[in-house]
């Protein structure tokens, strides 16, 4: 009797140890197997926007981008058809992304996203963060980060998307359009007097874009001046003291408000002083049009102008239909 | 004589300090303008500003519409959250109770943060409802707290305590999943920043739910001085000198659920005030509630005052959770009070 106690005893304390041998048995066979199947023989290296090397197969066949803005330019750079699957959080192009499967990136669902069995997963360090690399690279799939400081490098990160998937051609075109388009909104707008914006992501709890943002200038080609560049924290928490104070001419929410002015007003009475309420130039704009560092920022762009300038002549919008 | 001492030294410190908190803040506004302000808007009161140049509008709605309701809010929730504090120890007899340790804040932030996320609908309007839900959320906490502390006829302390460190780590996963699956994410920051605990956009209109439940029940609370001073000496003791003791404990946990309900729907979850102002508090005058309730009503009115004067000026034109800051300065604080202090408590 004892003896079998015993034996039981040690038979479980082995098993404490189960879980953890075919968790490494699993973790190598698909460390192999995953680099066996998916990525043939890579031959080229890459740096991304993080500083680091990345080991990419030549011709790229199945991405899986780990934030919308990354799915958007993807697209933009010719690259719908290599696009496996997208986030949880997608929703651009709706024709393309209710077709695809969804992967939960924060945090990442590693299990859902090696069933894809990606050959490239494309980042950027504004939602990821770059320890997620890690077990991806374990399993031998590479992930490149993206940055996006200045609106220049959106446009950047198309002509890199398609070195990247080898549709160069489609990218370059792509990435030109948008420049032209951006540059002819920057003439338009050089000499008109521009107003002192406000731009709130949030409506009750004040948060602003920083001093590091590319927003400002979005709004600077828009024809108007940022009240909030001059933070150091990308995202600080105004004050109402502070929209007193600045006294903004304009107001643009990426909330949402069926009556903008009276929405501010309900939330900020003391605000009745300012100009922008005053003058009930209090906007909204999708948010995703700004707050997403995508092709779309020039079409946010343009919204924003019409919204400053109305009473000016302004050239037409590019045609932005993704395909 | 050391009562009239403490009471005028609190008396000039809640002027020093009113005058500072009005005329600091996160934008520049000199002293004098602040104070042509108060003076103009007070004689309009009376009918009599006509005397006076009217103020800069931008400077007025600064100090007006913006600093002082948010500065007398500092005062009601500091004062209230202390007296609550002062409750709780004397319900339990230990000086650990507050009431986060008794999971009541936690209650209440978890029945908040539903209704704020609009996975509760409104009955009353806003300005009644978020108040209503933490009251609920809290009322709810500290009922299963005192349920399973309740052993056939007596309130076991030991398990109150457990019970309520267990519940609060409970309803701060509710308000977690709540939060983290919230449908919206631009109401996710806001709801972060107001968990945290923040006075920031005070209006005026808001002031009354906090004003009435903070004055009525430290109003209860002196009115129950001497029971309460019973209760220190031991329930036994408290019984034979003829006091109700189990309808006393129920009476505190209501009042305490109501107050800190009010008090977290409109500045989230401040924490430490309710633990450290009361301790400071017994340091100087005593452990009797005669003076224990007023003075920490005062002491920790003027502590938050002064922490949501840090949170708003520390980073200039950006506003700080002040819930942060009442935990940074008021730790190492009451640490320090605990070493160096003979520090006794009623009876034990």
């Amino acid at each position: 009797m004892f003896q079998l106690f015993v034996k039981m005893r040690d038979f479980f304390r082995l098993c404490r140890f189960a879980p953890l041998a075919t968790g490494v048995v699993l973790l190598f066979a698909l460390a192999t197997g995953a680099g066996c199947d998916t990525a043939s023989a890579p031959d080229r290296t890459v740096t991304d926007a993080l500083g680091r090397s990345v080991a990419v197969p030549d011709t790229v066949q199945r991405v899986v981008p780990l934030a919308p803005n990354l799915t958007e330019l993807a697209v933009a750079a010719g690259g719908a058809d290599r696009l496996r699957a997208v986030t949880v959080s997608d929703n651009y192009p709706p024709a393309l992304v209710d077709t695809l499967p969804r992967v939960q990136t924060l945090p990442v669902d590693y299990e859902a996203l090696v069933q894809h069995s990606p050959d490239l997963v494309l980042a950027t360090d504004q939602v990821n963060s770059p320890g997620d690399a890690d077990p991806l690279a374990q399993m031998g799939v590479p992930t490149y980060f993206f940055s996006f400081d200045a609106v220049d490098d959106i446009f950047t990160s198309i002509e890199t998307l398609g070195t990247l998937m080898r549709t160069e051609s489609d990218a370059q075109a792509r990435a030109d359009t948008l420049r032209r388009a951006f540059d002819a909104l920057r003439t338009a707008t050089e000499s008109v007097p521009r107003p002192r914006v406000l731009m709130l992501v949030g409506d009750e709890t004040l948060y602003a874009f920083g001093g590091p943002s590319y927003v400002h200038t979005l709004i600077e080609a828009a024809g108007g001046t940022s009240i909030t560049d001059h933070f150091e924290s990308a995202a600080p928490t105004l004050s109402e003291e502070f929209v007193l104070q600045e006294a903004p001419d304009v107001i643009i929410g990426l909330f949402e408000a069926e009556a903008p002015t009276e929405h501010l007003l309900r939330l900020h009475p003391t605000w009745d002083v300012v100009p922008a309420l005053q003058n009930d130039r209090v906007y909204t704009v999708d948010a995703d049009l700004v707050s997403r560092p995508g092709p779309r920022v020039v079409q946010g762009a343009y919204r924003i102008a019409t919204l400053l300038h109305h009473d000016r002549a302004l050239p037409a919008p590019p045609s932005l239909r993704l395909p | 004589m050391r009562t009239t001492l403490c009471w005028s030294s609190l008396a000039a410190a809640t002027l020093f300090t009113l005058g500072m908190a009005l005329s600091l803040g996160s934008t520049n506004i000199s002293f004098a303008t602040t104070y042509h302000v108060v003076v103009y808007r007070v004689l309009e009161a009376f009918g009599g500003a006509s005397a006076l140049a009217s103020p800069d509008p931008i400077a007025e709605r600064i100090v007006w519409g913006l600093r002082l309701p948010r500065v007398l809010l500092a005062l009601l929730v500091g004062g209230g959250l202390s007296v609550v504090g002062v409750a709780m120890q004397a319900l339990v007899r230990n000086p650990l109770a507050e009431p986060y340790i008794l999971g009541i804040s936690s209650g209440a932030s978890a029945g908040a943060s539903l209704f704020y996320l609009g996975l509760l609908p409104p009955v009353l309007g806003q300005a009644l409802s978020m108040p209503l839900a933490a009251f609920l959320g809290g009322l709810l906490a500290i009922g299963i707290v005192y349920l399973v502390a309740y052993t056939g006829t007596r309130l076991s302390v030991a398990r109150l305590l457990l019970a309520g460190v267990a519940m609060s780590a409970l309803m701060a996963s509710v308000t977690s999943f709540i939060t983290f699956s919230s449908p919206d994410p631009g109401k996710l920051r806001a709801v972060l920043f107001w968990l945290l605990g923040s006075l920031s956009g005070t209006q005026w209109g808001e002031l009354i739910p906090p004003l009435a439940t903070t004055v009525a029940g430290t109003a209860f609370l002196l009115v129950l001085a001497r029971p309460l001073d019973a209760m220190l000496i031991g329930e036994e003791s408290a019984y034979h000198l003829g006091i109700p003791v189990e309808r006393l404990k129920r009476a505190l946990i209501l009042l305490a659920a109501l107050m800190t309900g009010a008090l977290v729907a409109v500045a989230g979850a401040i924490g430490f005030v309710g633990l450290i102002v009361p301790h400071a508090v017994r340091l100087v005058v005593g452990v009797g509630h005669r003076r224990v309730v007023p003075f920490s009503f005062v002491g920790g009115a003027l502590f938050l005052v002064w922490a949501d004067l840090a949170a708003r000026t520390i980073l200039p034109e950006q506003e700080l959770p002040v819930g942060i800051l009442t935990a940074l300065c008021g730790v190492p604080f009451f640490l320090v009070l605990l070493r160096r202090g003979s520090y006794g408590f009623g009876g034990s």
